[in-house]
């Protein structure tokens, strides 16, 4: 009777989560699958015909100085969480505190998380502009001859794709920290100043610590998010001058959706999620040392 | 509590009510569309163009004189997300029954997918015959699965008053170093000699390709050929000194080069005539200078060695599996011999025999004749002979621009974007 019950139950509990677990299978395990499946074929997007090649796609990877071009280019372009990250602390710290327009400067900085991607693209080429833009208008006034080509030199492209990156996610990152920050107990910082501490020793020792699940959450979930993001620099660069600004995930789409070639748009795109995973477990393991609960 | 089961009873009648209602008018509507269909037959037809530069006029045109079979004409942007969106449709089986190919490497795929029809079937139309020699660069294998409705011409466009200013004449035949000759003359502090549209900057390099071979007898790539080196070099010097715009400044600020050349802030552009658009619309784009038209320059000094971009385009495909693929073979028919001519306005060049050119020209022109030199045009549009039609995967077309990038932005010196050239397009063609 009671294993009825208990048998009961459990159909019950897989009648509420198969809908779900449903969707999370055909839209993710099984095209998942699928692609693995594909890293072994050269499949053209609409072609009839799948030959299967062996491991040629993950040869031709290693081979492909374009792969190695878009690896480095990602990991540039990943250099710009962490300095997004520190920016928005100290910003954060700044809008804790009792300061002018404080609403107002919280709103200015999350405006470019909640404004179209591709308006502020072109808002910043015509910044970067090489010739007539006001950055190097700017510079030019202060005395530098030959300011950067920003967007249109292969030597500093990938940088102004930083510098817009970091300014997109920026925002989204001081409002989570703003909320942790209010979470640090007043009595620790009293006490801290008690022990003779000033702004910068308590902003080290008291509130960065303090803080630090929310860092570590933010960094893993912005890494993730920077190294699948690739429309911002498809809206500006489509990966040029040369392929200076072609970072993974905008190889794989070139790949897969200009060239049709699915069968090594999926090697990229395993080889994307195995770096993925390995700067992830790399930061769970890195965590213990740092990170506070 | 009876009355909240009373309320209970009556929302599920109603719910249960509105569902029936819906599914009989569902019934209804599907019945009617049932006697409708035995009426007519509909098609649908895909398009890169705006419906309102040409294809609307198209389709009402033949739906007014077609009652059985009316069209409804489906804008995709003639990009990579476009034709993917096209292709998706056409693999998933939505309403696609014509469309266009706007290249033979993009209606190859479609032919290995599947999702162009072989036309070999369809006797009553010779391609050949009707479009001249150029339709055999649209074959694929032996057979043709697209009509080449129309004349891909790329052109210099010219600012005739400058020209005049400068006591220069309009070039009929020309090398790039002339051109650069009459860029430097025409160039201003505030105003370019030549701009051009990225998509057609690397035509003098498919041009040598297309004469000499893509590779060379053994197999491997032709593009350190020293005419490629030539265009290289030509187009680099010009951007040093500001007869053209260096391609950074282009590539960071999106140059809108049609609009620059309009508005006189560049004396030549290299377009097709896809212009006529914006400058037959003196409201957008007013000027009072007249346009005149040279052929693109050759790279190699004898001109019997030069090939045009100037092959066919605009491929009509049909769906293998259109329901109505014959009511497709038809409007396919009249769309290349009369339809196109509708197309003219918006700076489409039939290639089909029957078309009446001149008239063609001038519905391109209609209402602001003063304003270009008719002859030139007439020289560019119809009297280039030796050309050739793009057939380059877009891979190649990416590896090389990426290679020539550099070399414009001063990252690379010639030889190694000649190598890298090489090299990229070696293990390209190894795969």
């Amino acid at each position: 009777m009671k294993n009825n019950w208990i048998k009961r139950q459990r159909l019950t509990g897989y009648v509420f989560v198969a809908p779900n677990m449903i969707g999370v299978l055909v839209f993710f395990i099984l095209p998942a699958l699928f692609s693995l499946v594909l890293v072994f074929t050269n499949w053209q997007f609409g072609s009839q015909s799948m030959n299967f090649i062996g491991v040629k796609n993950i040869t031709r990877l290693f081979k492909d100085p374009v792969f190695y071009i878009s690896l480095k280019n990602t990991l540039i372009f990943l250099a710009s969480v962490p300095i997004s990250l520190m920016l928005a602390f100290i910003v954060a710290v700044v809008l804790n505190k009792s300061v002018y327009f404080k609403g107002l400067l919280r709103v200015l900085y999350f405006m470019p998380y909640i404004t179209s991607g591709v308006a502020t693209a072109f808002v910043w080429m015509l910044l970067f502009q090489p010739s007539q833009g006001p950055i190097n208008g700017f510079l030019r006034s202060i005395g530098i001859e030959n300011p950067p080509g920003w967007l249109a030199t292969t030597t500093t492209s990938m940088f102004a794709i930083d510098i817009i990156w970091i300014w997109f996610m920026l925002g989204y990152f001081m409002i989570i920290y703003l909320a942790a920050l209010q979470e640090v107990p007043a009595e620790l910082q009293e006490a801290a100043k008690m022990d003779g501490a000033g702004t910068y020793k308590t902003i080290r020792h008291v509130m960065l610590p303090m803080v630090s699940p929310t860092t570590f959450m933010l960094l893993i979930s912005g890494l993730i998010m920077t190294i699948k993001t690739f429309g911002i620099i498809q809206a500006i660069t489509q990966g040029g001058p040369g392929n200076s600004t072609t970072i993974l995930s905008l190889f794989v789409y070139k790949t897969a959706f200009s060239y049709y070639e699915m069968g090594y748009a999926s090697t990229i795109s395993w080889a994307l999620f195995i770096i993925i995973v390995l700067i992830t477990a790399v930061q769970w393991i890195g965590q213990k040392k740092w990170v506070h609960y | 509590m009876k009355s909240k089961k009373i309320l209970t009873t009556v929302l599920a009648f109603a719910m249960v009510a509105t569902l029936a209602l819906g599914c009989s008018s569902k019934e209804t509507d599907k019945s009617n569309e049932g006697e409708d269909q035995k009426k007519s037959v509909k098609l649908v037809f895909w398009g890169g163009v705006p419906a309102d530069a040409g294809p609307q006029n198209v389709v009402d045109t033949w739906n007014k004189a077609n009652p059985d079979v009316q069209v409804e004409y489906n804008r995709f942007v003639n990009d990579d997300e476009g034709n993917l969106k096209l292709d998706t449709a056409l693999i998933t089986n939505q309403a696609v029954d014509v469309y266009f190919s706007y290249n033979v490497p993009r209606l190859q795929k479609r032919v290995d997918a599947g999702t162009a029809l072989n036309l070999k079937d369809f006797k009553d139309y010779d391609i050949e015959d009707k479009m001249g020699p150029s339709a055999l660069d649209w074959k694929i294998g032996e057979d043709y699965y697209a009509i080449p409705t129309t004349k891909n011409v790329y052109m210099i466009w010219l600012n005739d008053n400058l020209l005049k200013e400068h006591n220069l004449a309009v070039p009929t035949a020309w090398t790039w170093s002339e051109m650069q000759e009459y860029a430097n003359k025409l160039k201003t502090d505030k105003r370019y000699g030549l701009v051009q549209f990225l998509e057609s900057y690397a035509d003098p390099m498919d041009s040598i390709l297309s004469q000499f071979g893509e590779t060379k007898a053994d197999g491997t790539s032709n593009l350190d050929h020293p005419g490629i080196a030539t265009w290289l070099t030509t187009l680099n010097e010009m951007m040093g000194t500001g007869a053209t715009a260096p391609l950074g400044e282009q590539l960071t600020s999106k140059m809108p080069v049609e609009t620059m050349f309009l508005k006189g802030e560049a004396a030549m552009l290299n377009a097709g005539p896809y212009i006529f658009r914006s400058s037959n619309n003196l409201t957008e784009n007013p000027r009072e200078f007249k346009i005149a038209f040279a052929p693109v320059p050759r790279i190699t000094e004898d001109p019997a060695e030069h090939k045009q971009r100037n092959g066919l385009g605009d491929g009509l495909t049909i769906n293998p599996k259109s329901k109505h693929v014959d009511e497709a073979w038809a409007f396919s028919r009249w769309y290349a011999d009369e339809g196109v001519m509708l197309m003219a306005a918006g700076g489409r060049v039939p290639s089909s025999k029957d078309v009446d050119r001149e008239a063609a020209v001038k519905l391109m022109i209609e209402g602001v004749e003063d304003l270009y030199d008719v002859d030139s045009l007439q020289n560019v549009l119809f009297e280039q002979e030796n050309t050739f039609t793009r057939k380059t995967p877009q891979q190649v077309l990416d590896l090389r621009r990426e290679e020539y990038e550099k070399f414009f932005i001063g990252s690379q010196q010639l030889e190694q974007t000649i190598n890298n050239m090489v090299k990229r397009h070696n293990d390209y063609l190894k795969q």
